[in-house]
Formats: structure tokens, C-alpha cells, sequence
């Protein structure tokens, strides 16, 4: 293909991402269905867990743990259901017919990052106030909350949409992406325990965040056309 | 389409199916529950693989890639939903965006009045009837000028006035495109030029 024609093509993916994306929105303000799922349990486990344990003893590596155990587990809850709703309606099959794959992934996992997002407005403020918290390094702190968001949500949207047919697709999707979201967890972690306790930036968490976001992105990019398929 | 063959779920759908369609004209797929018209325009739609054979689609002496082919046709199907929490007008926009066209929102209405739906655009599509829903699916199918039409049972849940109306875009978009009607309705079958009868 002449760089033209790639071009072209490339601009067209992006409108028809950004059209799926708008779509998903749209329906999502007006029906709730991911943001429920995963708001509403990430809140509930908060308060649950900081009125029976309380703050963890101030520990920052329990602490770290506990908020990235939650939002881990919100998000699987919550972001595979963009891609379950549009089988259970019987959509997909129309969204397959009129959008390129990549724009259907792409525009899914942006709905899926600004869930994630919206769910972390939510969650992490309380989450601080509930333990009585307060990072050390409010840079670091908000760094790795983003990389890890853009990881975390980028690999649950590619297992979702390679399962989208799939029975038991709830199950099988966090169960799939566990290799995916491990290092990003993990790396998560340290780099939150690291801005809980020390003053500065974590360059190491940041490197490995910024690395395993970029490994799932591209895997995405080169699944994209087979992982929508039949 | 060469020697197409479908199995699903361990069962022989069809097989053996050979022949050359050419645009514009209009075509009805018959035969009895169970024989395949749905699964054929699925496999020629592209949103299902056969076991064996191939599909394809000329320009001239062109073969298309299948995602060219999939941008020049129009599909209405009971396996095809809209979006329900959208409306009428809203969903048009989406499809006419997602495939790079561009769109209006007087051609949306003008699509609508046609199909009798003029006074319901902005109304959400969970709350239309099954009728009114297949008339945005033709809406949806129609508004992008396709060269392949694929209507599969198009006149389920369509009273007389939507079936006169069914009928005239049929024969409208015979005159530039490739209209294939999968039916078990011989007057739908009718208003086609040939037929292909499947059997069980």
C-alpha cells in the first residue's frame, strides 16, 4: 500500500474509532452499565475493608497493595463489559460490519481508559481519605496512577475483545489477562508504595509501567484485524 | 463465490455452492428453515468464514479486500441489532461515521420520513416496535448507497404500508447494486429477477 492509501486509511480508522468511542460514551451516560460495575464495587470494598482492618498500620507497601488489589479487580470486573453488552444485544455483529477492526479497538479501549479513569476519580480520593494518606510524592504518585491505568486498561480491552464470543466470557477474561496485568500490577505497587513513603520519582516503576503499556499497545495493533475476526 | 461450504456445530449448513453474481440486479435466496439463507449472507456479508470455498468481490477486474467489499454493502438481518439506548437519528449518524461517511442529519430525517419513521427520530429505539426497528435497519442498510444489498427476511414485522415501501427500495436498489433477498416469503421473492433455491 502506497503511503497514500495508508494514509487515507489511517485517518479513516481514527474517525471510526473516535465515532465508536463517542457511541460507547453516549451509552454509557445514559445506561451506567460499566461504570456501575466498577465504581459501586471498588467503593464498596473500600469501606468494608477500612472499617473492619482500618489503615493497614500506615504501612505503605499494604496500602499500595490494597489500592491496586481494588481497582485491579474493578476493572476486570467493569471493563470487559463493554464488549459483553454488544454481544448480548446482538450489536457486535453490527459493529463488526461497519467498522474496521483496529477502529473498534482502539475506540473500545478508549472508553475502557476513561472508565478507568472515572473510576479512579472516584475511588482514589476516598481511598486516601479513608486511610488517612497522603503521598509523599504527589507527582510519582499521579505518574504511576496514569501509566498503570493506560496498561491495565489497554490489556483488559484486547483479552476482551479476543473473547467478546466466548461463553463465560466474565471469568475467562480475568483469568486471561492475568499474565498481561501482573507486571503492570506489580509495577504499580512498588511505584505507588515508593510514592506513599519517599519524597522524588520512581524511575525503575515508571520505566516498566511505560514498557508494559507500550508491549500491550503494540500487541493490540497487530492482533487487532485477527482478534475481531471469526 | 467458488465451491462455498458452511458447517456449524458439526452439522453440513451447505456445500458445493458455486456461481457468479453481477450488479445491478436482484436475486432471492429461498429454501426451508434450517438450509442456510441466513448463514450464506453472513459468509457473503464477510462476518462469517466458510469451511471451504471462497467469496469474492470484483470492481471491474479488480477483486476488493474484504474490508472494501464490507464498506460498499448494506446488510438488514434478525442477527443485526441496533443500539437501543441510541435513537433513530443518532444511530444512522454512528454507522454512517464508523464507515467514513459523510453524514447529515436532514439526510438521516429524509431516510426516516421514508421508511415513515419522520416524527421519530429523536425517540430512542428501545422504545419502537419490532416493526419500526427493521424500518431503521433498512435506513441503516440503504442510507450508504451500497453496491451489495444483502436483506435477509427484510418484511418480518412489517405491516402492509412498510412491506409497499420495502418493495420500492428494493426495486430502486436493484437499478445500481446487487440486491439479494434471503426469504421464505414467495411475494418478497417476486419482486427479484432470478432465484436460488437451497435446499435442507
Amino acid at each position: 500500500m502506497d503511503r497514500f492509501h495508508a494514509r487515507a486509511r489511517g485517518m479513516s480508522t481514527a474517525r471510526a474509532a473516535w465515532a465508536v468511542f463517542a457511541k460507547d460514551v453516549t451509552v454509557e451516560l445514559r445506561a451506567r452499565y460499566a461504570l456501575a460495575a466498577t465504581a459501586v464495587f471498588a467503593l464498596a470494598t473500600l469501606a468494608i475493608v477500612s472499617y473492619a482492618v482500618g489503615p493497614f498500620g500506615g504501612r505503605p507497601e499494604l496500602l499500595a497493595a490494597f489500592l491496586w488489589t481494588v481497582l485491579l479487580f474493578s476493572a476486570s470486573a467493569g471493563l470487559a463489559q463493554t464488549f459483553v453488552r454488544e454481544v448480548e444485544r446482538k450489536t457486535w455483529l453490527t459493529l463488526r460490519l461497519v467498522a474496521p477492526p483496529a477502529a473498534v479497538l482502539l475506540g473500545k479501549w478508549g472508553v475502557n481508559l476513561a472508565l478507568l479513569v472515572a473510576t479512579e476519580v472516584l475511588v482514589v480520593p476516598v481511598f486516601l481519605a479513608l486511610f488517612g494518606v497522603s503521598p509523599r510524592s504527589l507527582p510519582a504518585f499521579l505518574a504511576v496512577l496514569a501509566l498503570a491505568t493506560i496498561g491495565l486498561s489497554a490489556a483488559i480491552t484486547l483479552v476482551a475483545a479476543l473473547l467478546a464470543q466466548a461463553r463465560a466470557h466474565g471469568a475467562l477474561v480475568s483469568a486471561l489477562a492475568f499474565p498481561l496485568v501482573v507486571p503492570i500490577v506489580m509495577a504499580a505497587v512498588a511505584g505507588t508504595r515508593r510514592a506513599l513513603a519517599e519524597p522524588g520519582v520512581a524511575p525503575t516503576e515508571l520505566t516498566v509501567l511505560a514498557a508494559a503499556a507500550g508491549v500491550v499497545i503494540a500487541a493490540g495493533v497487530m492482533l487487532g484485524e485477527h482478534a475481531l475476526e471469526d | 463465490m467458488r465451491d462455498l461450504g458452511v458447517r456449524l456445530g458439526g452439522r453440513v449448513v451447505f456445500q458445493g455452492l458455486s456461481f457468479e453474481w453481477g450488479a445491478p440486479g436482484s436475486i432471492a435466496v429461498t429454501g426451508p428453515n434450517g438450509s442456510g439463507k441466513t448463514t450464506l449472507l453472513k459468509v457473503l456479508a464477510g462476518l462469517l468464514r466458510p469451511g471451504r470455498g471462497t467469496v469474492e468481490w470484483r470492481d471491474g477486474g479488480r477483486v476488493l479486500a474484504p474490508a472494501d467489499a464490507r464498506s460498499r454493502l448494506g446488510f438488514v438481518s434478525p442477527e443485526l441489532a441496533l443500539y437501543e439506548d441510541l435513537s433513530a437519528l443518532e444511530n444512522l449518524a454512528f454507522f454512517a461515521r464508523a464507515r467514513g461517511l459523510a453524514w447529515s442529519e436532514s439526510e438521516g430525517r429524509a431516510w426516516l420520513a421514508r421508511l415513515g419513521l419522520g416524527d421519530r427520530g429523536s425517540d430512542r429505539l428501545g422504545g419502537f416496535s419490532s416493526g419500526m426497528k427493521q424500518r431503521v435497519k433498512l435506513a441503516f442498510a440503504l442510507q450508504a448507497r451500497p453496491t451489495l444489498v444483502l436483506l435477509d427476511e427484510p418484511g418480518s414485522n412489517l405491516d402492509e404500508a412498510g412491506r409497499a415501501v420495502l418493495r420500492q427500495l428494493v426495486v430502486e436498489a436493484a437499478r445500481d447494486a446487487l440486491v439479494v433477498v434471503a426469504t421464505n416469503d414467495p411475494e418478497e421473492a417476486a419482486w427479484t429477477g432470478s432465484t436460488l433455491a437451497l435446499a435442507a
